[in-house]
């Protein structure tokens, strides 16, 4: 079954139960599918994203690592070209630096050079995002670092139900998927969760299309894009524009890779009006490539200059004074909508 | 190599120094995280890696070091950069985020640079190695006395980055030190679950270097270990590797459950805490009495409550500074 | 016939507080026993709470409210 609306149901699900969910579930009926990474046994994952699958399923399937990223990570392609399926977590984005050969000269690329007769059914699951003051090297949402490097699918969901239809899709995709979750999701009370992710959630398999954007609320004046936690900014910044009078429209890209370029054509067809919220860095990102999108498909569509509500091109201060400062939220999706409507 | 009295109560007090700057922040990072855990709350917001325990490695290493010499350490980094002698008050600003910190607050508790003392550290585990090569490639080229020290944990040496650093300080006979603080852990991995060898010394053979052992978190045994490794380096000899068995009393980081450490292991660390052996051991000595301990407790506690002060009357730099300081 | 929910006395141990950091069910919602229903935090640890029995869920103590081990947080009716 394929799902693309939130389905009705009283149960609901975090984030990190959604993704342990859709993995055990994949588990049960695949024995070709199992877990690598640092704290993934036992403990359930740092973010609690593998919770109950060591007590299930052993740690033959869900193996704790050494802190040897370029080795595991590596293994995974191996083990995904030979008849496996390792779903491999890379704790925090930001330690991608140790391990990018893995990734994007093998992972995402063997496929490519065999002339698609060798696949690399795999899915790298890593942390991203920042808020809760863990400074520079463990903030990072990187998105458009991965999206940019052809050969691997990219998600972000905002939301426990895409979470976990697209952990199914990822992990059934005969190609990479790097499945990245943002950890102000994940319902970990310590990393201060945004309620709005924690979502109904049917408990029987499901998918999530990869490469489908979703309207998560329609309007007319303006389109509001973005992905992960910063949907929910987005949100707020609806609710709070519609006080105003203005009626906006919010997209959840879902997908970096492919990206739904056309979801967001016609939402801007629509409305004339474009913001897109990206917590990560400014210059040469997911906000520039939205943009870019649009305007090179019909600039006369647009009724005012495209606005973006990005990370400042800095490194990310541990500091909360600035880190507060820097970091998106619905108060400078508003301004942005002011400053594009006074001009 | 044997300590002298001087050196033994240098060593101590910085052991004192160090534990209480950390049972401070525990109960500061506390402030405002109870009773919801919230890593963003209280005055002391995100990670949190204590010292506790491990505090041998870092007196026994930086009793031979001078300001000169230049030290890399890792996201446990405070015990390290009291005994290298960073600036208490810049260090504790930092923590907090404030103006007066090292970086005005940008870095934060994992990213600690005096550049006085040749102090940095690094939370990427394993990159502690690499830098500390090239602090000791350039004072070989420099022609610059001094040597450099790479701290790491046990978990760290099963990155590519450690076995690429030695063999290239072992190729080019690098003054570098390579200390590993073997805590049995690496947040809920056990040592065992993921190392091929019971100890990480004998690896160095894999790159011809020495590689010594220290058992039992002793502070003169890693004094010696530290002593002769420096001593090579100083003396144009190349690289040691050197793993302490130390031990870490509190958790990985703050709010840690500790659910995987085995029953009673925490109680039997604790009874072999450091610092009251060492100080059992002084006063065996004769080099301490209850007097002469109270007032050097006292002093080194009276040091971490005024840069306490310090850091907390101090205040945060606007918002916008986030901007500055990304370029010289 | 009503079933409170109550934080199990040896969910934790020692004299911690926690906090309802979720509530996986809707104020209203229906639950069979052994469904789970909430998540506790305690320091960084999380904590389930599972229905002692099937019926409606009345909640009682909301997301972010502090709970002991014994507190009654929710009612089930049939
Ligand atoms: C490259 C990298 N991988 C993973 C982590 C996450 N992490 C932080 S500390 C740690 C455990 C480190 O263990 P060890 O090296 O033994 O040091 P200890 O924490 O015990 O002092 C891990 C896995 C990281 N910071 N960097
Ligand atoms: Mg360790």
């Amino acid at each position: 079954m394929t799902a693309t609306t939130t389905a009705s149901s009283s149960r609901k699900l975090t984030i990190a139960r959604a993704m342990a969910e859709a993995t055990a579930q994949e588990m049960r009926q695949d024995p070709s599918v199992f877990v690598m990474g640092e704290d993934v046994g036992p403990m359930g994952g740092v973010f609690g994203n593998t919770r109950g699958l060591h007590e299930e399923f052993g740690g033959e399937r869900v193996r704790d690592t050494p802190i040897s990223e370029t080795a595991f990570i590596g293994a995974a392609v191996g083990a995904a070209s030979d008849g496996m399926r390792p779903i491999v977590e890379l704790m925090f984005v930001d330690f991608f630096g140790v391990c990018m050969d893995a990734i994007y000269n093998m992972m995402a690329k063997n496929t490519y050079f065999s002339g698609g007769t060798v696949n690399v059914p795999m899915v790298l699951m890593t942390s991203t995002g920042g808020g809760y003051s863990d400074g520079g090297q463990h903030s990072q949402c990187l998105y458009g670092t991965f999206a940019h490097l052809p050969g691997m699918k990219v998600v972000v969901p905002s939301n426990a139900y895409d979470a976990k239809g697209l952990m199914t899709a990822a992990i059934r995709d005969d190609n990479p998927v790097v499945f990245m979750y943002h950890k102000s999701l994940q319902g970990m009370g310590w990393l201060g969760t945004e309620k709005g992710a924690t979502v109904a959630t049917p408990e029987e398999s499901y998918t999530v299309e990869i490469g489908k954007a979703a309207v998560v609320k329609e309007g007319r004046d303006l389109t509001l894009v973005s992905l992960g936690v910063g949907v929910h900014h987005c949100l707020r910044a609806a609710k709070a524009l519609g006080e105003e009078g203005f009626d906006a429209e919010v997209v959840d890209l879902r997908s970096l890779v492919p990206l739904d370029r056309e979801t967001v054509r016609a939402s801007v067809a629509k409305t004339g009006r474009l913001i897109v919220v990206d917590e990560d860095y400014h210059s040469y990102g997911v906000s520039g490539e939205i943009i870019a999108s649009v305007a090179e498909h019909d600039l006369a569509c647009l009724k005012a200059a495209p606005r973006r509500v990005a990370y400042p091109d800095i490194p990310i201060p541990f500091t909360p004074t600035m880190e507060q400062w820097a970091l998106p939220n619905a108060d400078k999706i508003v301004d942005a909508f002011h400053q594009m409507m006074s001009q | 190599m044997q300590p002298n009295n001087d050196q033994r109560l240098w060593m101590y007090r910085q052991m004192v120094t160090s534990r209480h700057l950390e049972e401070r922040i525990e109960t500061l990072y506390m402030e405002g995280k109870t009773p919801a855990f919230n890593m963003a709350k209280g005055p002391i917001p995100g990670e949190m890696h204590l010292s506790n325990g491990q505090e041998p490695c870092a007196v026994g290493v930086c009793a031979h070091l001078s300001a000169e010499d230049v030290v890399v350490a890792t996201h446990r980094p405070h015990h390290i950069a009291v005994a290298k002698g960073v600036d208490l008050n810049a260090m504790i600003a930092e923590i907090f985020g404030k103006a007066t910190g090292f970086s005005g607050g940008r870095g934060g508790h994992m990213h600690i640079f005096d550049p006085t003392v040749n102090f940095s550290c690094s939370g990427i585990v394993g990159e502690t190695l690499g830098p500390a090569a090239g602090a000791a490639l350039s004072r070989k080229m420099q022609g610059k006395p001094g040597v450099a020290v790479a701290f790491l944990g046990e978990g760290a040496a099963n990155q590519g980055a450690f076995h690429e650093a030695l063999n290239l300080a072992a190729v080019w006979k690098l003054p570098v030190v390579f200390v590993i603080e073997d805590n049995a852990w690496g947040i809920s991995v056990a040592k065992q679950a993921a190392t091929a060898v019971p100890r990480n010394d004998v690896r160095a053979s894999g790159y011809n270097m020495p590689g010594v052992h220290v058992a039992d978190n002793d502070v003169e045994g890693v004094f010696a270990a530290a002593g002769e490794a420096i001593a090579r380096a100083r003396d144009g000899q190349g690289p040691t590797l050197i793993e302490i068995e130390t031990s870490r009393l509190a958790g990985h980081f703050m709010g840690d459950g500790e659910d995987y450490r085995p029953e009673g292991e925490k109680e039997g660390l604790q009874q072999r805490d450091p610092i009251p052996r060492y100080r059992q051991a002084l006063i065996e000595a004769g080099l301490l009495d209850e007097a002469a301990d109270t007032r050097l407790v006292g002093e080194a506690h009276e040091r971490v409550e005024a840069a306490i002060r310090f850091a907390q009357e101090s205040d945060f730099l606007p918002p916008e500074a986030a901007l500055e300081t990304v370029f010289v | 016939m009503s079933t409170a929910i109550t934080v199990p006395e040896d969910l934790w141990e020692g004299d911690n507080e926690g906090v309802i950091t979720a509530w996986l069910v809707d104020d209203g919602g229906q639950v069979n026993q052994g469904d789970l229903v909430a998540e506790v935090m305690v320091d960084k640890a999380q904590y389930e709470i599972k229905a002692p029995a099937a019926g409606r869920l009345t909640i009682a103590k909301q997301e972010d409210e502090v709970v002991e081990r014994g507190t009654t947080i929710a009612s089930l009716d049939d």
